[in-house]
């Protein structure tokens, strides 16, 4: 070998040691190695307690109604969010005079963050698969055609982990930033924080924290779920439960029997005749110009009358389905059309999160050895 | 809120409205002038914000803490005039003013607390160089223009050091030379190695110029920020500084990528991953280390050669942190030597073994040494193993604070240029009176340029 070596002059040098590509391999079963003996296989079964918990809360109201389907994409986007960051925050600090050693030995930091993405891909995969079985094992209704693929559950899969994944990486470009597992662990909150915040989902943002909440990925994964779940056909049941729970309301009040008259009789009850070409409303008429019968007429009576009584009166489902109707069409917004265009321009701005942040990582770890010691 | 021009113009130079303020921060500024002038430093910096506070702090030796202070300082000024200046903010059509009024308000105030608690160890320094009582802190955060005038202008109050006369000693001790380029060895020709801290240039290392024949296992002394490692990295091109390295003819600087791998360096600390075993570790590095065409069976040959060197072999197949204190250095030392280095740099090898195993480790790279590779090592408890070194480099900080050559030979020149029989008396010696040395940095310095210059 060392002969070898010899014949071999310094000028094909470069060629003769490991490219960017050859390196990833290595790199690459580093790493699943360290899956199994540093643990890192903990955030799996992680992945199912939460997904377990999600299920529970989600079961018979994502996919069901407009609010289930909003809280149910919020607690998806939170979840994949916090499996990502989990996942990342710590496997590149936690290393770091490791890389600085073996970049000094010839490491290309892009191969480096290469193999990370490929194997945080496959930690993602597997969080997605158990995310979206263990959901649909707790009830959550995955049944439904899709727009993409005509399969809904492999789109939906596609969103949890694209959703995942950009959390992943941008918890790899904050372990590439920050130089000890203390500090990753104590930026990690007020990313998280700034996540679910700006996403929008739990209160309307003012105008001013638009722009910010399009740099959330909370926000595009909340965005798709939406879409995917087509959430503005959904009916909206805030309105209708809300007078549910004010059936026993009491509405109290003065009436004129002028203005019951104006109620009950209708076009037709004043078209009928009575004897010969005279009309109820002839005789009403006549009658209302009388100056007793007007008196009669404008006089006050107080009423009390419960509100589910009212209800009762136009008939309750025909009340409920007309506010789940009209508050949903309320609630309607072209962010949330389900159709193949708007989700997948929701991934596509999902994968360009990802991107943006493989290269910061690239670019924050080309700087490892400016490190002060 | 009205915009007063007068007012803004004052707040831009003194970082404050009021007309009394405004006094007090230009008598402030002129008792700040003559102090840094009473330390050596130009006294125009005082009119400055940021850069009073950190030339300041240079005065009262706390440079690092002036560092924050200064760029804190110059936020909080930015933030001020900010917010409290609507009028432009306007003039830029910034949407929701009293909002962005209020960001900065908050941001400013945020750092005017830091200020304050940066300021505090500043004046305790400065009160320390002027040797006075604690209590003038207090002074100095109520009234600072009041002490500020009083230390710059009254004779009674002197630095007990001055910033400027470290760069007297500089100019003093500087001298040139170099070695010509040998064939077989290392040649080093470091003019300066130097590094920009805050605007300004700060230098690490300067003329060390010796040429290091193969086969020589040469031991680099020095006290703690003397620059060993710093030298170390110039040497093999990883931070580079101002200067010709070449190994066996080769230069360093000009061919690292390709020189790369014919250079070894373990780190004083493991760095490497705990939870892989020992033989993937090693394969991992093969891979890396070894060229492209060295076939699966070869590289696996290599690995099990350097594993039985080490001694490695029977705990091949354990994780890396089970190993003992001894084989992990083992490990790390045979990680490097896989690629068949001709300069194999080691840093503190030894610590944290006992003597036995430290000679065993010693005895393993004069080894090494003796099939003319060149190994360079740094190590605090020399004395054990100086039988087995060839040459000492002997490293010290200077009263400017620059790691100069002290002296470069044989291990007996090194007992009789310093004058006393052990290496652990060489650093005593040569360290800083603060640091319980003798502090003879540079009289040492001086005597050894006197010797290479004839």
């Amino acid at each position: 070998m060392a002969e070898q070596q010899e014949k071999n002059t310094p000028r094909d040098f470069r060629r003769r040691h490991r490219g960017r590509m050859a390196q990833i391999p290595i790199y690459l079963g580093k790493m699943l190695r360290m899956f199994l003996y540093q643990n890192d296989w903990k955030v799996l079964p992680m992945a199912a307690l939460i997904s377990g918990m999600l299920g529970m809360v989600l079961r018979g109201r994502m996919f069901v109604t407009m609010e289930g389907t909003l809280m149910g994409a919020f607690a998806i986007a939170c979840v994949c969010i916090w499996n990502g960051c989990f996942n990342a925050i710590q496997v590149i600090c936690r290393e770091r005079d490791v890389i600085k050693r073996e970049h000094r030995a010839g490491m290309h930091i892009s191969s480096y963050v290469a193999a990370h993405m490929l194997y945080q891909a496959f930690i993602c995969i597997a969080q997605t698969v158990i995310t979206v079985y263990v959901t649909q094992m707790t009830g959550v209704n995955y049944n439904s055609k899709g727009v993409v693929t005509n399969v809904f559950i492999i789109e939906f899969c596609v969103t949890v982990f694209l959703i995942t994944y950009a959390a992943d990486l941008m918890a790899l470009w904050l372990s590439a930033l920050c130089r000890s597992t203390t500090t990753a662990m104590t930026v990690m909150p007020f990313i998280l924080i700034f996540q679910l915040i700006f996403s929008g989902g739990m209160f309307s943002l003012p105008a001013w924290a638009e722009p910010l909440s399009a740099l959330t990925i909370s926000a595009s994964g909340m965005d798709v779920i939406s879409a995917q779940a087509d959430r503005n056909n959904r009916p909206s049941n805030t309105v209708a439960n809300l007078i549910d729970r004010m059936e026993d309301s009491e509405i109290s009040g003065e009436v004129t029997l002028g203005q019951v008259l104006d109620l009950v009789v209708d076009e037709d009850m004043r078209a009928q005749k009575v004897a010969g070409d005279a009309t109820v409303g002839d005789i009403a008429d006549l009658a209302a110009e009388s100056p007793g019968v007007q008196k009669i007429l404008n006089t006050s009576y107080p009423y009390t009358i419960r509100l589910g009584d009212l209800i009762d009166i136009a008939g309750k489902k025909n009340v409920k389905d007309m506010l789940e109707k009209k508050a949903a069409e309320a609630g309607y917004s072209p962010d949330y059309e389900r159709t193949a265009l708007n989700i997948i321009g929701y991934w596509f701005r999902l994968l360009g999160f990802i991107i943006v942040f493989a290269v910061l990582t690239v670019i924050t770890l080309e700087f490892i050895d400016k490190d002060k010691r | 809120m009205q915009f007063h021009p007068v007012g803004f113009i004052l707040q831009i130079v003194f970082g404050s409205s009021g007309i009394v303020m405004s006094l007090f921060m230009l008598l402030y500024m002129a008792g700040c002038w003559k102090i840094l002038e009473k330390s050596g430093l130009k006294g125009w910096w005082a009119l400055i914000p940021g850069a009073r506070e950190y030339q300041l702090s240079r005065c009262a030796g706390r440079e690092p803490e002036g560092r924050v202070l200064s760029v804190v300082t110059v936020l909080q000024w930015l933030s001020e005039i900010i917010s409290s200046t609507p009028p432009i903010l306007r003039r830029f059509n910034v949407e929701r003013l009293d909002l962005t009024v209020m960001f900065f308000g908050v941001i400013g105030l945020t750092l005017t607390l830091i200020i304050f608690i940066y300021f505090i160890q500043v004046y305790s320094g400065l009160c320390e160089v002027y040797q006075t009582r604690k209590r003038w802190i207090v002074l100095w955060v109520v009234a600072q223009w009041l002490p500020a005038l009083l230390w710059g202008f009254c004779k009674k109050y002197q630095p007990s050091w001055k910033v400027a006369d470290m760069n007297a000693e500089l100019a003093k001790l500087d001298f040139g030379g170099s070695v010509s380029s040998i064939e077989d060895g290392l040649t080093i020709n470091l003019k300066e190695r130097s590094t920009m801290e805050f605007f300004q240039k700060k230098i690490l290392l300067r003329d060390i110029h010796m040429n290091i024949p193969k086969g020589h296992m040469v031991l680099l002394l020095g006290g703690s920020g003397a620059g060993k490692t710093t030298f170390l990295n110039a040497v093999n091109g990883y931070e580079k500084a101002d200067a010709e390295v070449t190994l066996n003819s080769r230069n360093m600087y000009k061919q690292y990528k390709q020189m790369q791998y014919d250079v070894g360096v373990v780190p004083q600390t493991e760095m490497m991953r705990g939870k892989d075993t020992v033989l993937y570790t090693m394969l991992d590095a093969a891979k890396l280390r070894l060229p492209q065409w060295v076939s699966a069976a070869d590289r696996r040959k290599r690995v099990e050669e350097v594993m039985d060197l080490f001694g490695l072999r029977p705990v091949q197949n354990n994780l890396v942190e089970k190993l003992s204190g001894g084989q992990k250095k083992r490990l790390s030392i045979s990680l490097e030597f896989i690629s068949n280095p001709s300069l194999l740099i080691l840093d503190e090898p030894d610590s944290g073994l006992d003597g036995v195993m430290a000679r065993e480790l010693f005895e393993q790279l004069r080894k090494i040494a003796d099939t003319g590779r060149i190994v360079i090592v740094i190590t605090h408890t020399p004395d054990r193993v100086i039988d087995l070194f060839d040459d000492v480099i002997v490293l010290a900080k200077d009263s400017a604070q620059t790691g100069r050559l002290v002296f470069y030979g044989s291990v007996d020149g090194a007992r009789e240029f310093f004058d006393c029989s052990r290496m652990e008396q060489i650093v005593k010696r040569i360290n800083s009176v603060e640091e319980g040395g003798d502090g003879l940095a540079d009289e040492f310095v001086m005597k050894y340029a006197e010797v290479q210059n004839g």
